[in-house]
């Protein structure tokens, strides 16, 4: 049966965007209008789309194309819908999606990311080589020397923790006023400590990379990753709901 | 069939800018080794998942009791005797987890659970 691949959703988009442009296994894009929105889709006979590298780049040239003139609001890699779902979906959550993309209209999403060594942040983190006795009386047996160490254990991660929320934290000072929204996955425990997106306004991408490229020069402890002008994954209704 | 529409504004492409690409690649293949290829339904793969789902309850319900004695413990409210007790039957709790985990050859990560925005579980 044939089904809709699905791209991405806008309520600005122009037929001529996709006009005679291909999406995956070489399928023409088409719009798919209801209402005020409309979603960019190709047909696609399958079950599911392999996650291959060829396909995976395919639906980030596609969303690249439209970001090229608007701002949509980008589904899932692999999301295939026959007619009938895709109509529920945007007439159901139409208000919802209207209103993420006037969140996000004017921006893009830029990315960065920090690896830091886990075990060097932990050096000096609330550790100590002698803890004393539990009470004046401990006996100091092996039951109370593992619950001294599950005590250390905590201190670190606390520690840790608290790290990894002041590194957030400077991230989000650094970007003052130029990102517009901000969605960061803090992991203390993980090497990968801080997954940050932010909705910057078009044309400031490069004053984004700057201002990190100027913490990491600063703070030769973190490695930083960056990435973008990406369509908006990060922003869209759900975060919208939650928040 | 053309790739691009005539006259359009060549696509975004993203770049990615990193000055530690050999540490963030790793990183990232480790994210992706920890994905399975596909999901098996068959019995042992069932079973698996089913120990995985209690050992993951129980190692929650194990992370909690310890916290709390610790908080007890450095509350003062017990006894040497007492936290010395404790103590020994958490760490017998502990082993018997790490016998559990090795039976089923599960590792401390495969039982981490992604709380939400509480964080991780582990």
């Amino acid at each position: 049966m044939t089904r809709l691949y699905a791209y991405c959703v806008g309520d600005d988009l122009a037929a001529e965007t996709v006009e005679g442009a291909s999406g995956v296994a070489g399928s023409p894009l088409v719009l798919f209008r209801r209402g005020p929105l409309a979603v960019v889709a190709s047909p696609f006979d399958g079950k599911a789309v392999p996650a291959t590298r060829e396909n995976v780049l395919e639906h980030s040239r596609v969303n690249g194309l439209v970001l090229a003139r608007t701002t949509p609001l980008p589904f899932r890699f692999g999301t295939l819908v026959d007619e009938r779902r895709l109509q529920e979906h945007l007439e159901r959550n139409e208000a919802a999606l209207l209103a993420a993309l006037g969140r996000v209209r004017g921006c893009v999403e830029m990315g960065a990311k920090v690896i830091w060594d886990a075990a060097a942040q932990s050096e000096g983190g609330g550790e100590s080589e002698d803890e004393g006795p539990a009470s004046p009386a401990s006996p100091r047996g092996a039951g109370t020397a593992f619950l001294l160490a599950k005590r250390r254990a905590l201190e670190g991660a606390e520690a840790l923790k608290g790290r990894a929320e002041e590194l957030a934290a400077l991230l989000a000072a650094r970007l003052e006023g130029l990102a517009r929204e901000s969605s960061v996955e803090v992991n203390p425990a993980g090497s990968l400590v801080v997954r940050a997106a932010h909705l910057v306004a078009r044309g400031r991408e490069a004053e984004y990379r700057e201002r990190l490229r100027a913490l990491g020069r600063e703070r030769e402890d973190l490695r930083l990753m960056l990435s973008g002008p990406w369509p908006p994954y990060s922003f869209g209704p759900q975060r919208a709901e939650r928040a | 069939m053309k790739k691009f529409p005539p006259d359009s504004p060549e696509p975004v492409e993203p770049e990615v800018e990193t000055e530690h690409a050999a540490v963030f690649a790793e990183e990232l293949r480790r994210a992706a080794d920890a994905l399975p290829e596909r999901i098996n339904v068959d019995a042992q793969s069932v079973e698996q998942g089913l120990a995985k789902l209690v050992l993951t309850l129980i190692e929650l319900v194990r992370r909690l009791l310890e916290k709390q004695a610790v908080r007890r413990m450095e509350g003062g409210d017990l006894s040497p005797e007492q936290v010395e007790e404790l103590g020994l039957a958490l760490m017998k709790l502990e082993e018997k987890m790490g016998e559990l985990k090795a039976q089923f050859g599960l590792e401390d990560e495969d039982l981490n659970l992604d709380l939400g925005p509480v964080g991780k579980l582990i």
